[in-house]
């Protein structure tokens, strides 16, 4: 019958003629066809190497510089070696502050904001064409809302003194004087929690609500004559073939919420007066770059960098090994 | 399949390296000041409504005096330290920069700024300048930092609630504590006296006015005495008011000095330690404040005034400037004479030099003549060390003022955890 | 009996789609009623206390948002054609075809994705400089398609490996060349891939503002839409009013992109490539 077999994982394109992998003999259809991912990875890879490789390196080398504001202006390298690693992974607060609460805050809001977003595109691909595109234009404004923007509204909305929020329960009687709930490193994140899922959940739903809507009709109807319910449906037909957009939602969402940075510094505190609320992104930036010390900052980055790598090498491993099947 | 490969990798890499050095090659001549001929100049964004107009004025006497024409740009005091150090590092340093008072030790420690000593004895006016601002421009024993103009905070009030309430300007601390006590019972749902946890400089004239000191220079050595008796009784006293009395308000506990007069603007504040710079500021954010409140200098704890910290602006000269004369000859129409007094009166600051000074000590404007006093005689300087900004990035005072204003720390604990870690850093150990 | 569950479904479905837009909108909300107050910033009223347009006239005057959107559109857009274009091509290979240092490269350019920006703002500074593209829009342009390849090289490389091989091979069986199979069998399926990488190109070039304000200096004339927005947050108090009303403004033509190319996003169902 038609598309009935599930989409194989891709094993190697067989390009016409098959790109063969003997030595001699190719004929010219056999050496484009062998030349044409390169042909085709060229100009993404020019870009990236011209402006991104000498700057990583850079990164790496200035990592393990005392690298301050005299050397930037003498140019002249200042070499420590591992110095400023050492004292990085050697700070107490990083291990008693900042990394559980970077690590606690990029575990709940990847889970919030995926589950979230996934639930909302499920939503959004059950209904009709017209309501569809109304309310996902809708969630989009949450997403193309500026992240300085949406903070700043948050904080209002939270503000001690005037926000909606303490207004609505003082009338209702449920809180007797104002709080502030900046002070409070548990109240603080979970605020900073619901921005982030705020602005993060259309990026998952958009994307989702793609994935779905390319999956094979005549799979879900063969399952609902099978008499399949409608969870067991999703769970089992729809998420293995969502896997990959899956992996790669949840390995980019990691990454952005291990980097969060201005949904935390631009709260009241969050820019290192309340010590309990650092997460990694403020705490790199004032003990780096607030002091001038760019060596130290950029050793924090390439920590960073290895952190992620390992942290979604699970998943990366998911998404290239399912290829070589 | 292999030598394809490899060959396709190198034909690529080649073109990459190749693009790259054409490229390279082709910069250079970038730096400030292309030509001698006209003098490139960086100026913070909204300190003098009127900036647009000043600089075409003073582009045209600029290039009457010299021949050379003034290229000035407009930067946001937020990015402006960032800009700094990228241009630093790009080589595109303007030839003259305007340099908030706690950065100039730190570019002149980093070698990127050019003495001024020589210029301003020539021109004679090494005695008529603040010192203040000299002090703050000062680095290894060398001016740095051209004194143009500063402010100074002082405590303001809302003259109605005070009337109101039946209050009169606090002339000590137990005054003020009277007046913060009289005004909460009149207006029970406004602040009494802000008492803000992200302001550092707000908390100074308490520190010192205690007879306390923020840090002191040993010899080559820092040490930070926010936690002497002294400083914990000023610290004390301040926190007090809002911990104790319950005078400020819990969201002050988060508030900067930016928030401190969005409130104020809306006249739900008593009174705070505010700027110079500020009244322009509240009528402008709320036109129906105008006449409704002044100044006073800051009490000391028994009468007279508390000192208080000068924040403002040198103009500084850069090393990669091409032509020295050149930029002292804007320098100096710029900090001295006609032009300082107009850039001063058009931006409600305090001119650099101290002959210009004289007339606007002598006005009565009761939202001038209070700073001034304060300016003249309570104006004190944070440590004028090139580390000091990094103090300031780690926001130690601010953390202290937070602990305490939440209840998580008592003063004593607070303290002595800010005056250690100023001290760390101050002595540049990180 | 079917009826009646597909009533009471309606309702369900008609009362978590409010949900969902009360929440998303909340802040939303918040942001349009203070660019129309007066008093922003100083009351919490749900409705604008002082209903005023003069946050948006200044913005759009003196605030130079006229230009700023201009310069933001023409960026945005520049970064979301390149970097299709090349995320697509890109993919493609790491998707279809097997080669040495495949692996490698997707790694690569995975980690380009988990550097933080702030420590490569001074050596990105320098090499724009070097490349003689500081203080033009094109160097930013360059900068953000940089940023954008690796989130789309991955996105679009897990929809080109969903399209089934079988396609594409019916394809030549019918004579096409790869060129023409790219264009009639796999464009069209990959088609909502590119419409959410495209999307996220366009965020991320619309809002970026640490780039843009390193890049671009002191060109003022060629300033984006969000270093207009932080010209708003004053050093002595914050304008909230031309704050919101610029957000306002710059969220706005996001929507209207996305409103344009979300039809596409659907597409992959009836290109008529799925039924034999």
């Amino acid at each position: 019958m038609t598309a009935q077999a599930p989409p194989t994982p891709r094993s190697s394109g067989q390009a016409p003629a098959g790109a063969g992998r003997a030595a001699a003999g190719w004929s010219s259809r056999t050496r484009a066809a062998v030349a044409r991912p390169w042909l085709l990875l060229a100009p993404a890879l020019l870009v990236l190497a011209v402006l991104l490789l000498w700057p990583l390196v850079r990164v790496f080398l200035f990592s393990l510089q005392d690298y301050g504001l005299r050397e930037i202006t003498t140019g002249e390298p200042n070499w420590i070696g591992l110095r400023n690693y050492g004292e990085i992974l050697t700070a107490p607060e990083l291990w008693t502050v900042v990394l559980p609460n970077t690590v606690g805050f990029a575990v709940l809001s990847v889970a919030g904001t995926v589950a979230f977003g996934t639930a909302v595109a499920v939503l959004l691909a059950s209904l009709g064409p017209f309501w569809r595109t109304v309310t996902s234009s809708a969630i989009m404004a949450a997403w193309a809302m500026p992240a300085v923007t949406g903070t700043y509204v948050w904080v209002w909305i939270f503000d001690a003194d005037r926000g909606v929020f303490n207004d609505t329960l003082m009338n209702l009687g449920l809180l007797d004087d104002p709080t502030n709930w900046f002070t409070n490193r548990w109240t603080f994140y979970a605020i900073v929690l619901l921005n982030v899922i705020h602005h993060g959940f259309p990026f998952v739903a958009v994307t989702v609500l793609a994935g779905l809507l390319g999956v094979p009709k005549e799979m879900l109807e063969a399952a609902e004559m099978d008499g399949a319910g409608a969870f067991r449906r999703f769970f089992s037909i729809v998420v293995p073939q969502l896997r990959q957009v899956f992996a790669v939602v949840i390995i980019l969402s990691t990454i952005w919420d291990f980097k969060v940075f201005a949904q935390v510094y631009l709260m009241p505190g969050g820019a290192g007066s309340n010590r309990s609320v650092l997460n990694l992104g403020v705490w790199s930036y004032v003990e780096s770059f607030g002091q001038n010390r760019y060596g130290f900052g950029s050793a924090i980055a390439v920590l960073l960098t290895l952190l992620l790598l390992v942290i979604t090498a699970v998943y990366v491993r998911t998404v290239l090994a399912e290829e070589e099947r | 399949m292999n030598r394809t490969m490899r060959r396709s990798v190198a034909v690529t890499t080649g073109a990459v390296v190749l693009a790259a050095s054409v490229a390279a090659c082709g910069s250079g001549g970038e730096g400030g000041g292309e030509s001698a001929d006209s003098l490139s100049v960086w100026i913070m964004q909204g300190t003098n409504p009127d900036a647009d107009a000043f600089f075409d004025e003073v582009a045209t006497a600029f290039e009457e005096e010299t021949g050379a024409t003034l290229d000035v740009q407009f930067v946001e005091w937020g990015d402006a330290h960032d800009r700094f150090v990228t241009s630093i590092a790009g080589g595109t340093t303007p030839d003259v920069a305007e340099t908030g008072t706690t950065w100039t030790p730190e570019f002149a420690d980093a070698g990127a700024l050019a003495p001024l000593d020589e210029y301003v004895s020539d021109a004679g006016v090494t005695d008529d300048l603040v010192e203040g601002l000299v002090e703050a421009g000062t680095y290894d024993e060398q001016l740095y930092g051209m004194p143009w103009y500063a402010g100074v905070r002082s405590l303001v009030y809302n003259t109605e609630m005070f009337e109101q309430a039946g209050v009169e300007a606090p002339t000590t601390w137990d005054e003020l504590e009277d007046a913060a006590a009289a005004l909460k019972e009149e207006f029970p749902d406004k602040v009494a006296v802000a008492v803000p946890g992200d302001a550092e400089f707000t908390v100074y004239p308490w520190v010192w006015g205690a007879g306390g000191e923020v840090a002191t220079l040993d010899g080559d050595t820092w040490t930070s005495h926010l936690d002497s008796p002294e400083s914990q009784e000023g610290i004390a006293f301040w926190t007090g008011l809002a911990t104790e009395g319950g005078y400020s308000s819990t969201g002050a506990t988060t508030w900067r000095e930016t928030d401190v007069l969005d409130a104020f603007a809306a006249g739900d504040v008593g009174m705070a330690v505010m700027g110079s710079w500020t009244p322009g500021a509240i009528v402008e954010a709320n036109a129906d404040m105008e006449g409704r409140f002044a100044a006073v200098p800051i009490p000391g704890k028994d009468g007279g005034i508390a000192p208080s910290v000068l924040g403002g602006s040198h103009l500084s000269m850069f090393e990669t400037a091409q032509d020295k004369d050149l930029a002292w000859a804007f320098l100096e129409m710029m900090t001295t004479g006609e032009f300082a007094q107009q850039w001063a009166e058009q931006s409600g600051y305090f001119p650099g030099q101290v002959s210009l000074l004289d007339e606007t000590l002598a006005s009565t404007d009761p939202l001038v003549a209070p700073f001034a006093e304060q300016f003249v005689d309570g104006g004190a300087s944070v440590p004028a060390a090139p580390t000091y900004g990094a103090v300031q990035a780690k926001l130690t005072t601010s953390t202290m003022m937070q602990s305490i204003l939440s209840g998580e720390q008592d003063v004593a604990t607070a303290s002595a955890a800010a005056a250690e870690e100023m001290t760390k850093i101050l002595n540049g150990a990180g | 009996m079917s009826a009646r569950r597909s009533t009471a479904r309606q309702v369900a479905k008609g009362v978590l789609v409010a949900l969902l837009l009360v929440f998303t909108l909340f802040p939303v909300y918040w942001m349009l009623n203070s660019s129309l107050d007066a008093q922003a910033g100083h009351t919490s009223s749900f409705w604008p206390a002082e209903p005023t347009l003069e946050h948006y006239t200044f913005v759009l005057t003196e605030g130079g948002f006229g230009g700023f959107l201009r310069n933001s559109l023409v960026v945005a857009l520049a970064t979301v054609l390149v970097s299709a274009v090349l995320a697509l091509l890109a993919s493609v290979a790491v998707a279809r075809f097997r080669f040495r240092l495949r692996t490698q490269i997707l790694m690569l350019v995975l980690i380009v994705q988990m550097v933080p920006l702030e420590a490569l703002v001074i050596p990105l500074f320098v090499q724009v400089r070097d490349l003689q593209l500081l203080g033009t829009l094109l160097g930013l342009v360059v900068v953000y398609v940089a940023l954008a390849l690796p989130f789309g090289i991955w996105m679009l490389r897990g929809f080109v490996a969903a399209v089934p091989v079988e396609l594409e091979e019916a394809a030549y069986l019918d004579g096409a060349t790869w060129g023409r199979m790219f264009r009639s069998v796999l464009l069209p399926l990959v088609a909502p891939g590119l419409v959410a990488t495209s999307i996220f190109s366009f965020i991320t070039a619309w809002n970026e503002f640490i780039f843009a304000m390193t890049m671009l200096g002191g060109a003022t004339e060629s300033y984006t839409v969000a270093i207009g927005l932080r010209s708003f947050f004053g050093v002595h108090s914050n304008d909230w009013g031309a704050i919101m009303a610029a957000s306002t403004i710059i969220t706005v033509p996001v929507m209207i992109f996305f409103i344009l190319v979300q039809r596409r996003l659907a597409a992959g169902l009836t290109s008529g490539a799925v039924k034999a």
